[in-house]
């Protein structure tokens, strides 16, 4: 791979495009890009606003969502996922914009209790891989 | 679903209909790893094309080839054929959807005087690149900041779990069920067991063997998704007049089309999740060349997993959106009996991932009536490429 980073697939905290998501996770905040422009969700971040120009900025949301859709992966593609598989990853959709998609891992359910387009709700878990030892990253999951 | 269609575009192309043709075909042997370069691969499928358009490797001067993976570019044509000569080169073709566009390329450079017989080539070593850990489909997204801290950390990667999404979202939306995605995987295999050059040639496929297949990640099934092969194809496309003077039967170019998704390769944010640009670029397409879906004969499209054949078969309006689960159930994709015969070399899943470079082949080989499973009078092909944030669309037919 060319993926250098020794701590991957960890999010790398320091990357400044993504960080404060994972600064906010820490802090017990989900946090999305907003336009100070327009007001409008953008998601992902861009470096700026495309549909006005404006700069973005970091906002809190609920944490409310809906289970938009979601797989159970059973073969590991990494090997740093061996020992989780099976695992749900899924795209959920915010409550304050539907459009914002955000990938996460469903928790605390089994896959036959998941329907579409259900409640789930944000809960802060530290991720860490055991190809990665001594390392965590709080990151934003999801549970009914 | 998003009725508007505001979530990409078509990009303006002026009309080449019937301006160019494609003339010489030439492929390598399709296999799992054989230890050769993509760049091998590449000088051996460029030298067959261009013996078969009847010409030497002199007459070539126009090469376009795939900018992301550049193995057979101007300096490794003329190392192979021992070479100097100017060539007219564009890094916007090769395969994947550049495998459509790249005669439209050619029409241009034609048209301008820069070339008169344009090469298109693509080889790809995937398949021997896996057994050494490097390259291979998933590495290109996975060094991209937002995917790689947003996506991967969750395990959504690489695209066979963006595309098992897709596919469940597709069947909580329009109910399409596991055995009509079964259905595309059976057809495609039907047809690489008819083909002798495909690699799954000899290992039929029943639906019943497609349901016993493990998920890899479910909904999406091991015979959902595409192989990983070693192997290219290359074309040679010239003018119309020059086309009838040289030995083959002319493929010609009548529609080219190329439609983007606005949230590029992020496909998490595609507002029609549920759906390819192929939207925005098959419309035009058929408007240039003067066709409608209900004419075509063949239909080959990028089929990197069976949701992504449902979701062009539907966008390219070969039936209504969420209808397509209905429409490929039975016979429909078959070469010999369907309405809509499909990806009749056995398409990505079946026949070998070469990132579409064979389909264009294939559509070449069925107008000129030499195909493993030959579809009874082919005069209107049509090959769609999907690649990322891209579709394309061309539509090849016979002279007449
Ligand atoms: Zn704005």
């Amino acid at each position: 791979m060319a993926i250098k980073r020794s701590d991957f697939p960890l999010p790398d905290v320091d990357e400044p495009s993504t960080a404060p998501y994972f600064a906010g996770a820490a802090r017990g905040e989900l946090v999305v890009t907003r336009c100070t422009g327009c007001d409008r969700y953008v998601w992902f971040p861009e470096p700026l606003c495309p549909t006005c120009g404006g700069a973005l900025e970091w906002v809190p949301v609920s944490g409310r969502a809906t289970l938009f859709s979601w797989a159970v992966v059973r073969r590991p593609f990494l090997p740093a996922f061996d020992d989780k598989v099976p695992f749900i990853t899924a795209l959920v959709a915010l409550e304050e914009d539907p459009a914002v998609r955000i990938v996460t891992n469903i928790v605390d359910a089994e896959p036959d209790e998941l329907r579409a387009d259900m409640p789930v709700e944000v809960t802060f878990r530290p991720l860490s891989f055991a190809t990665v030892p001594g390392r965590s990253v709080i990151v934003p999951m999801f549970a009914p | 679903m998003a009725a508007a269609a505001d979530w990409g575009y078509a990009s303006e192309l002026d009309d080449v209909s019937g301006a160019v043709a494609i003339a010489g075909i030439g492929e390598t042997a399709y296999t799992k790893a054989s230890g050769r370069t993509a760049r091998e691969i590449g000088a051996e499928a460029a030298e067959r094309a261009i013996a078969d358009a009847g010409l030497e490797p002199s007459d070539i001067d126009g090469l376009t080839f795939s900018g992301a993976f550049p193995d057979f570019d101007a300096a490794a044509f003329h190392e192979h054929f021992g070479t100097s000569h100017d060539l007219w080169t564009s890094p916007w073709g090769g395969g994947m959807a550049w495998a459509a566009t790249a005669p439209y390329l050619a029409a241009q450079a034609i048209k301008r005087g820069d070339a008169r017989h344009v090469l298109n080539v693509f080889p790809v070593a995937w398949a021997t690149q896996r057994s050494s850990m490097t390259g291979g489909p998933g590495e290109v997204h996975a060094t991209q900041a937002m995917k790689q801290n947003f996506e991967v950390p969750f395990g959504w990667f690489p695209q066979p779990v963006y595309f098992a999404t897709i596919m469940r979202r597709q069947m909580l939306e329009f109910g399409t069920t596991e055995e009509q995605f079964g259905a595309v995987a059976v057809a495609c295999r039907r047809h690489a067991n008819l083909n002798p050059d495909a690699v799954m040639h000899g290992r039929p496929m029943s639906i019943d063997d497609y349901l016993a297949a493990p998920f890899l990640a479910d909904p999406l099934r091991l015979f959902d998704s595409c192989l990983i092969s070693d192997g290219g194809a290359a074309y040679v496309t010239t003018s119309i007049e020059r086309a009838r003077d040289l030995p083959n039967v002319p493929a010609v170019v009548k529609g080219v089309g190329e439609g983007y998704s606005a949230s590029g390769t992020h496909w998490a944010q595609q507002r029609a999740f549920t759906s390819t640009p192929q939207v925005f670029s098959a419309p035009p397409a058929f408007a240039m060349a003067g066709v409608a879906p209900a004419d075509v004969d063949l239909l080959t499209v990028y089929d990197p997993f069976t949701v992504v054949s449902l979701m062009q078969i539907e966008d390219m309006g070969f039936c209504p959106k969420g209808e397509a689960g209905a429409f490929v159930e039975g016979d429909t994709l078959f070469h010999d009996a369907g309405k809509l015969p499909f990806n009749t070399h056995g398409g990505l899943l079946s026949h070998a991932y070469v990132l579409g470079i064979a389909h264009v082949v294939e559509c070449v080989k069925q107008l000129r009536g030499s195909a493993a499973a030959q579809v009874p009078d082919a005069e209107i092909v049509v090959y769609g490429g999907y690649t990322g944030h891209m579709a394309s669309t061309l539509v090849l037919t016979k002279d007449r």
